[in-house]
């Protein structure tokens, strides 16, 4: 692909960013330079950018180049010498977004190079399918590692037209696409090893950052609530739950499943043993084995947490319920019910507010 | 003498001409092997062969009831689970008669409560009506409706691997499983290093999980009061299969499996009352806009049905699990002493697990046999049978004593 100065504007990432992070490390030491410093003073505000809008967005300055292309990689470099997970997560996305908004205005063609240039399995097409006209046929392989973190309905494989292993996808899906790959190379970058001394005015710009924006990161986690609230188990548990304890048998993953709910919400070993008791073919030492095992106090020392909602329909241990809402996990489900539930309890006391 | 020892003694027999027939997977010093034994029934995992000769010399020596090799390649097999180094795993389905509710397992499934022993057939219940245990022994039977039924759910699955997911034939490796199925085997470079939700969303796309009818030409009204269009018999993926499905169900629907569907009775009478020119209508754009009174909801559970025969019955956790122990081709299956038996794409139509699969073929020996149905074995059927002393070929008492429904006479 031969990139103008204005691809490489829009889509920095395209270029050799090893290359180009040691060529703007040596100008970055020269920080006296007043074209040096507005260079950092715009990296400085992409990484603002990202934090400060919702969703994440880095802007476009059309017709400086100048500045725009070498101030990506120093972005990188402050985002990565941050250490900060939150920044880092953030800032990815921000200038995903910003390519995504970019990409969209663009040629079917232009689109076509970038994909091919993160090696993508992808040709053009003009095809109609039903009363649907296609853009674009993919590898289903770069489809599915492209939408591994998306959710919506409409990008499951099931829900796509899928033919001799090509899904087939309109311009603005593949800039979808594009935006994850985007998103998850910059990501990589990010989490690199960098050991760069940095000139102290450098610094200071990410300790400003930090300072400002790290603590917005804890605020979104939910704690979950100390004790067990039988009432609160989103459908799929308490049903693995009544099962186990009448004795019934379930299966690897169903056992698998409600042992690590039941840890991740807190509760202790010995109890969850005596919930298998029931069973017929209960062996305590190899229950308590497989509970310690699944807590992470064995073995590979895996704390681990329960599979995902999806995950639970594909092997139809999801009883599938109105009442779980857009939950994606089950104990993203027990958290929200927990909250409903509080609320109506309080609602429920006399002379409560 | 005892079964077990009967048995061992067949397969080391066995083992001892046949060796040489063991199928290696690909890349061997990259896979990790897993063995059962007869003697004292233990699990053997971890083992890795630099070539195919260490192989069959292992199993000529060990005589396993189950040998098996790992989906997945390690940088070292030898090693425990953590420190193994996953490299990649082919792509495997599983298709299990147990996952297909053929109405024969009523006939020839028969369980027993662990707790006051009662006996009942089919699939066991949650409890004991007599005693109200919860354990319960199950013997489960590899009956041809059972096979048969097993074959047309793995041809289902060729055609959504070749036509959807563009695999060539060549790529893909069918085997009887030797017991109750068949296993298909995918190895390409590809999707070697697919993760495990990738592998999700696979198995999704084959069993119909997820699927939205809405983004395969199912187009209504704004508030689905009416549907406008569908999709057509002759189109590709799911489209396709959401038309044949709905036509061969519509077809032959009774008014019972309308119902059963929670279909309004005015939209049930339209269905029966016109079936004529329903099925007239698959000429032109299909009848989605012609059963009076049917809205996008209606639509849809009908369309759940043609879901339901158009998707493949796959075993979901073989699948999406990275790590997987497969059974290895052309050995034996410690519950039928039947072979494993790999076969290409297009011989699974034809072919005859019963006579294909079958090893011991000599000799005769005389068996006590507790209860065993009818079954056949190459061109000869058997049974039924019930507490009787037989002199049968040695496949069938081989099949019987492995089932656990005879024992050796003396
Ligand atoms: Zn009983
Ligand atoms: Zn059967």
């Amino acid at each position: 692909m031969t990139l103008t100065r204005e691809d490489i504007a829009k889509y920095p990432f395209l270029t050799d960013a090893a290359e180009e992070v040691r060529r703007v490390n040596l100008e970055i030491q020269n920080l006296d330079n007043p074209e040096v410093e507005s260079i950092v003073k715009r990296a400085a505000e992409r990484i603002r950018e990202a934090l400060e809008n919702n969703p994440p967005r880095v802007s476009y300055r059309e017709r400086e180049e100048d500045i725009e292309i070498p101030s990506f990689p120093v972005a990188i470099i402050m985002a990565a010498a941050s250490g900060n997970n939150y920044i880092k997560r953030r800032y990815a996305l921000g200038e995903a977004i910003r390519a995504y908004n970019l990409l969209i205005e663009e040629e079917r063609d232009k689109i076509l190079e970038v994909a091919e240039t993160f090696n993508w399995r992808i040709r053009r097409v003009k095809d109609t399918i039903g009363d649907r006209r296609f853009d674009f046929a993919i590898s289903f392989i770069d489809y599915l590692r492209n939408t591994r973190p998306f959710h919506e309905d409409r990008f499951k494989l099931v829900n796509k037209p899928l033919l001799k292993g090509e899904v087939y996808l309109t311009k603005r899906e593949v800039a979808r696409l594009l935006r994850e790959e985007v998103r998850r190379r910059i990501e990589d970058k990010l989490n690199m090893e960098i050991r760069l001394e940095l000139p102290e005015k450098l610094l200071n710009h990410i300790e400003e950052i930090k300072k400002k924006y790290a603590g917005d990161s804890e605020k979104r986690i939910f704690e979950t609530p100390k004790g067990t609230f039988h009432e609160a188990f989103p459908p799929c548990i308490s049903q693995l739950f009544s099962a186990a304890k009448s004795g019934q048998h379930i299966s690897h993953l169903g056992r698998f499943t409600l042992t690590s709910f039941l840890l991740n919400i807190g509760m202790k070993i010995p109890d969850i043993v005596d919930i298998f008791r029931s069973s017929s073919d209960f062996n305590e030492r190899l229950t308590r084995y497989q509970v310690e095992h699944i807590a992470g106090s064995r073995g590979s020392g895996t704390k681990y947490i329960p599979p995902s909602c999806e995950t639970l329909k594909t092997h139809g241990l999801c009883p599938g319920s109105e009442t779980c809402g857009n939950v994606k996990h089950p104990l993203a489900s027990y958290r929200r019910r927990i909250r409903i539930f509080k609320k109506e309890s309080q609602d429920n006391i006399s002379g409560h507010e | 003498m005892n079964n077990i020892s009967f048995i061992h003694d067949k397969f080391a027999e066995f083992y001892k001409e046949n060796a040489s027939m063991i199928k290696p997977p690909s890349n061997i010093s990259k896979r990790e092997f897993g063995f059962f034994t007869f003697k004292e029934n233990v699990v053997i995992r971890h083992k890795s062969f630099l070539n195919v000769e260490d192989l069959r010399n292992y199993v000529k020596q060990l005589v396993p009831s189950h040998a098996y090799y790992s989906a997945a390649y390690y940088e070292m097999p030898e090693e425990s689970m953590e420190k193994k180094g996953w490299l990649g795993a082919d792509l495997y389905f599983d298709i299990d008669a147990d996952h297909i509710p053929t109405k024969c397992r009523k006939i020839h499934d028969t369980w027993t409560c662990k707790k006051c022993g009662f006996q009942g057939r089919g699939v066991a219940p949650n409890e004991c009506p007599i005693c109200g245990g919860k354990g319960f022994e199950e013997r489960k039977w590899p009956c041809e409706i059972c096979l048969e039924s097993a074959k047309y759910e793995a041809m289902k699955l060729l055609d959504f691997l070749i036509d959807d997911f563009g695999f060539s034939p060549h790529e893909i490796q069918v085997s009887f499983s030797g017991h109750r199925g068949y296993h298909i085997h995918v190895e390409n470079e590809k999707i070697r290093e697919l993760d495990s939700s990738a592998r999700k969303e696979i198995v999704d796309y084959i069993t119909g999980t997820g699927l939205d009818p809405a983004y395969h030409g199912l187009q209504g009204t704004p508030h689905g009061r009416r549907v406008t269009s569908g999709p057509d018999m002759d189109e590709p993926g799911w489209r396709g299969r959401i038309a044949r499905g709905t036509h061969e169900f519509l077809l032959s629907a009774t008014k019972e499996d309308l119902e059963e569907l929670g279909l309004r009775k005015k939209i049930i009478n339209e269905i029966i009352s016109r079936r004529e020119e329903i099925l007239k209508s698959w000429e032109k754009e299909g009848p989605w806009s012609l059963i009076r009174g049917a809205g996008v909801e209606a639509w849809k559970r009908i369309i759940r049905k043609a879901i339901e025969s158009q998707s493949a019955r796959i075993d979901t956790v073989v699948t999406t699990d990275i790590h997987r122990l497969i059974r290895l081709p052309n050995t034996l299956h410690g519950k039928t002493g039947w072979l494993k038996i790999p076969l290409s794409a297009n011989e699974i139509e034809e072919f005859d697990p019963l006579s294909s699969a079958i090893a011991f073929k000599k000799g005769e020996v005389t068996i006590y046999v507790k209860e065993a149905p009818e079954f056949r074995i190459g061109e000869e059927t058997f049974g039924p049978y019930r507490d009787i002393k037989v002199e049968l070929p040695m496949a069938a008492a081989i099949f019987l004593l492995c089932k656990d429904a005879a024992e050796v006479a003396d």
